[in-house]
């Protein structure tokens, strides 16, 4: 009961920030009846999907401080599971989804038990490695298609099919992982203010200080970082149902696994908003340029060149992120 | 037997070469605890450098590789004091995810100007040549002479960095930034200096692999992994030990030959199904993990 | 009824001995001082009593257990404390939320957390800081912090690692208070690192002098103060002999 208050208590953000997030679903509620392009439609799915990744990301990254750049190979693990289970043996996606979030929590704990020995730039290359590895063994692997990957063919079924998620019209998946985002939020909104999420932030300062009080910061990393893994895992599920065709590189690359901390980041990691913000930032800049610049223009790269200013110039000039502008200022204004 | 001791011989030579790929990124490690996720890029750029202007001027690749290493040593010292000093004040992952906007900087535009398709070397001195050792050992000209060249160029980095006096002021940034500032060394132009041998070896480096591996925009991500993986493996910062971890990789990569080796020598029949050679590099990041999680500080480390 | 018991404690970093052969006990209740020059090994000891640094050989009992393969966050959820010299639990969060940290490791659920917390910051005077930052708090507050997150996780003995350092004559005495308030009214036993002699002498009813790693003094304050060894350890060899007359 307490827990269930405490996850829908968001009294501790000013009124002006609820207004403005109660504006924003709102309108990400209606959107899809203001007759947007397709693209458009694709641009807030994938919107949504990354803000799932990024809020998962957040919880180890943001919150707990331990830089991971493996998060693509729970995308990966999510949507092979389901796209396997669901091609092989016609098992819907209410079913694979959680077998899917069950294996990647448990591969998660495989390799966490290691990983969190190491620390910083160790750690963050060995979450790198651990994706790759996984990434080259699914690229041989006969038993999930290889390199080819694999393609769920509509054509099998009737959509709007709703266990199996398969769809013709963008708006089913619109809203599924909109419902998906709006328990996610939930889930940090209470996951932030719990035991864990207090205790992640002593590790994140200092280690020594932590294991004072009493917290066991190996075994918090290890359980922060299950939890992670089963946002983007979910996330990944819903990956294989809505894309339909899925392959190693373009779920599990090194890239995907950056944009996730990325996002995260110039939102502002540790705070609730920080990965959507930054998640609303980026995918739309990404898409649009690439839409723009690279694919009508036809200068292959240069979208890929203004990102990666967009990058560099907040990496240097404000690591914080937006939310940590917006914390400053708030500061400023309150000690005045 | 003969694939056992030709796997041995290419992994070490390799190895050879990879030492010197990675020899900037643990220069730059050590001096500023930062990691370049730009480092295969610099090299990209050196083997581009070398391959268009001995491709322009029709002059032997390897008299290029002073101006691939300047170069590399002039992109250097632009990014320091361009880009990467503002990223000395900020939290880890920002510095991680600002040099891999670096990277995908120069990345794409690289793609841009060269375009996407793979280019090779087809002329010069050594391309094309080799030498047979007996027992089947065959050993292509190019790479022998890469990999002398790069000891020789590590050998010297690594006398630049102990005898001289520069070289004990960039030490002593690295050990201490803070007391070498006291002591007056200009920390900042040390960073920028490190930047600059660190470019300028991996151009190097560049120009030697150019030789016998063809470059296209995409070719770094692979190089700066593996030399992520050195330089944690000999203990971040340390030169000598990337120089042995390097050869530790480089025999590392030659597993697939290995397998065959067992495979055909006790004629392990399910051996020969498996697809080792897809799994060339995997065996490098499995490496890293493994080893990181049995020694933390790295095979040879005694920094941090 | 001993609470601490320290028995022949080693702990070696290469081939530096920062703390040899250690002996000495406390009783529950006490207020104990650990003293000595810089590098003497007293922040040393305090991080093998509470299992950061493993010990070398030796022993330490607390409570009547064997502590001394434990780890830190276990060895806490036994009831002891220590606070740092410069850290907090977490810059991004607010004093109270610091303080809760410490009140999670007895508690899971958020609102008991709370309320916890808040008793202590009543009882230390802080609640006028609850929702500040600690690093926009003054220095003698934020040490105040630091002693109530230590707080927060119920201790039975309490070490503090220099709460005194960089403060003023009247922020010491605020300090000095709280010590005596933790200790009377709470019945808390504590062990204190001080340089400030002022606090030591004051409060401690009992000292423990290092020096180079060993014990080379243990008693009340006033026989501490006229002990040669303890002098000369501080003031030098040559000082104890000028003005004792040994150094012919």
């Amino acid at each position: 009961m307490e827990t269930l208050k405490n996850a829908f208590d968001f009294s501790d953000f000013p009124r002006s920030d609820l207004v403005v997030a109660g504006v924003l679903a709102l309108a990400l509620a209606a959107f899809p009846f203001l007759s947007p392009s397709s693209f458009a439609m694709a641009t807030m799915i994938q919107f949504f999907m990354f803000s799932i990744y990024g809020m998962g990301w957040n919880t180890i990254g943001g919150y707990g401080g331990q830089v991971d750049l493996g998060k693509a190979q729970y995308v990966g693990i999510g949507a092979y599971t389901t796209a396997v289970m669901l091609i092989r043996w016609d098992i819907p996606f209410w079913v694979s989804m959680p077998v899917g979030m069950c294996l990647s929590v448990m591969w998660s704990f495989i390799i966490g038990y290691p990983l969190f020995r190491l620390k910083g730039h160790y750690f963050a290359i060995a979450t790198i490695a651990t994706s790759l590895v996984l990434k080259d063994l699914f690229e041989v692997w006969d038993f999930v298609g290889a390199a080819r990957g694999l393609e769920i063919s509509p054509i099998k079924y009737h959509p709007p099919d709703f266990l199996r998620l398969i769809f013709r019209d963008d708006i089913y998946y619109y809203y599924i992982i909109f419902a998906f985002f709006l328990a996610g939020i939930v889930y940090i909104n209470w996951f932030r203010k719990s035991r864990l999420g207090f205790q992640l932030r002593s590790i994140k300062d200092n280690e020594e200080v932590a294991r004072s009080l009493g917290i066991n910061v190996h075994w918090a990393k290890i359980k922060t970082y299950a939890i992670a893994t089963a946002f983007v895992s979910v996330a990944g599920s819903f990956h294989a149902c809505y894309i339909k065709n899925i392959e190693p590189e373009d779920t599990m690359s090194l890239d995907i696994s950056i944009l996730i901390a990325l996002m995260a980041m110039l939102g502002g990691a540790g705070s609730l908003w920080g990965p959507i913000i930054g998640a609303g930032i980026l995918i739309p800049l990404k898409s649009y340029l690439k839409e723009w610049l690279g694919a009508r223009a036809g200068l292959v790269g240069i979208d890929l060149i203004i990102y990666a200013l967009i990058i560099m110039v907040i990496s240097a000039k404000e690591p914080r992120g937006i939310w940590g502008i917006v914390e400053r200022v708030r500061r400023r204004k309150r000690r005045r | 037997m003969d694939i056992l001791i030709s796997s041995i011989v290419a992994g070490l030579l390799i190895g050879m070469i990879l030492a010197l790929v990675s020899l900037g990124l643990t220069i730059i490690f050590g001096v500023m605890d930062i990691v370049n996720f730009a480092h295969g890029e610099f090299l990209m750029l050196g083997m581009y450098t070398t391959l268009f202007t001995a491709q322009a001027t029709g002059i032997d690749p390897l008299l290029t590789l002073p101006l691939a290493a300047l170069v590399g040593f002039a992109l250097g010292v632009a990014c320091y004091y361009g880009f990467i000093r503002f990223l000395l004040r900020g939290p880890m992952v920002a510095q991680l995810l600002g040099t891999f906007g670096l990277m995908l900087l120069l990345r794409n535009l690289a793609l841009l100007l060269f375009g996407s398709e793979d280019r090779a070397l087809h002329h010069g001195l050594l391309v094309g040549k080799s030498f047979e050792l007996g027992m089947g050992v065959i050993i292509p000209a190019t790479k022998l002479a890469a990999a002398g060249l790069s000891i020789v160029t590590f050998a010297a980095v690594w006398l630049l960095m102990n005898r001289t006096r520069i070289g004990k002021a960039l030490t002593a940034t690295s050990l201490n930034a803070q007391g070498a500032r006291y002591m007056g060394i200009p920390t900042s132009r040390m960073n920028a200096l490190a930047w600059g041998i660190g470019g300028g070896s991996v151009t190097l480096a560049g120009g030697l692999l150019v030789n016998f591996w063809s470059v296209n925009p995409f070719v770094g991500l692979l190089f700066t992994m593996i030399a992520f993986t050195i330089v944690a493996l000999g203990g971040f910062g340390s030169v000598p030990g990337a120089f042995f971890a390097a050869l530790v990789v480089g025999l590392i990569t030659e597993i697939p030959g290995f397998w065959d080796f067992v495979t055909y020598t006790f004629d392990i029949g399910w051996m020969s199904d498996v697809p080792m050679t897809s799994f060339k590099y995997t065996w490098v990041y499995l490496a890293y993990f493994v080893i990181m999680v049995v020694r933390p500080r790295g095979l040879f480390g005694w920094k941090h | 009824m001993k609470i601490l018991e320290v028995q022949h404690l080693v702990k070696e970093f290469g081939g530096l001995r920062a703390n040899d052969d250690i002996s000495f006990s406390l009783e529950k209740e006490e207020l104990t001082g650990v003293i000595g020059p810089n590098g003497a090994g007293k922040t040393t000891l305090f991080n093998c009593i509470a299992g950061l640094h493993p010990v070398t050989s030796g022993r330490i009992f607390f409570d009547g257990r064997d502590i001394t393969a434990l780890k830190a966050h276990e060895v806490a959820r036994l009831g002891l404390a220590r606070t740092f010299q410069v850290y907090t639990a977490a810059g991004d969060l607010n004093v109270e939320e610091n303080v809760m940290v410490g009140c999670f490791m007895r508690t899971a659920s958020r609102t008991e957390a709370r309320r916890r917390a808040r008793r202590i910051l009543a009882e230390l005077n802080l609640e006028e800081h609850a929702d500040a930052l600690v690093s926009e708090l003054p220095v003698a507050a934020q040490k105040q912090v630091t002693m109530a997150t230590a707080l927060g996780t119920a201790p039975k003995l309490l070490l503090l690692d220099e709460v005194a350092a960089g403060l003023n004559p009247s922020e010491i005495d605020q300090i000095m208070d709280t010590i005596r308030h933790l200790h009377h009214d709470l019945g808390i036993t504590i062990v204190l690192i001080e340089h400030v002699m002022a606090l030591v002498m004051n409060v401690c009813q009992r000292l423990v002098v290092l020096d180079y790693g060993k014990k080379i003094a243990d008693g009340g304050p006033e026989d501490i103060a006229d002990n040669p060894q303890v002098i000369k350890a501080y003031l030098g060899e040559r000082y104890v002999a000028e003005h004792t007359g040994e150094l012919s």
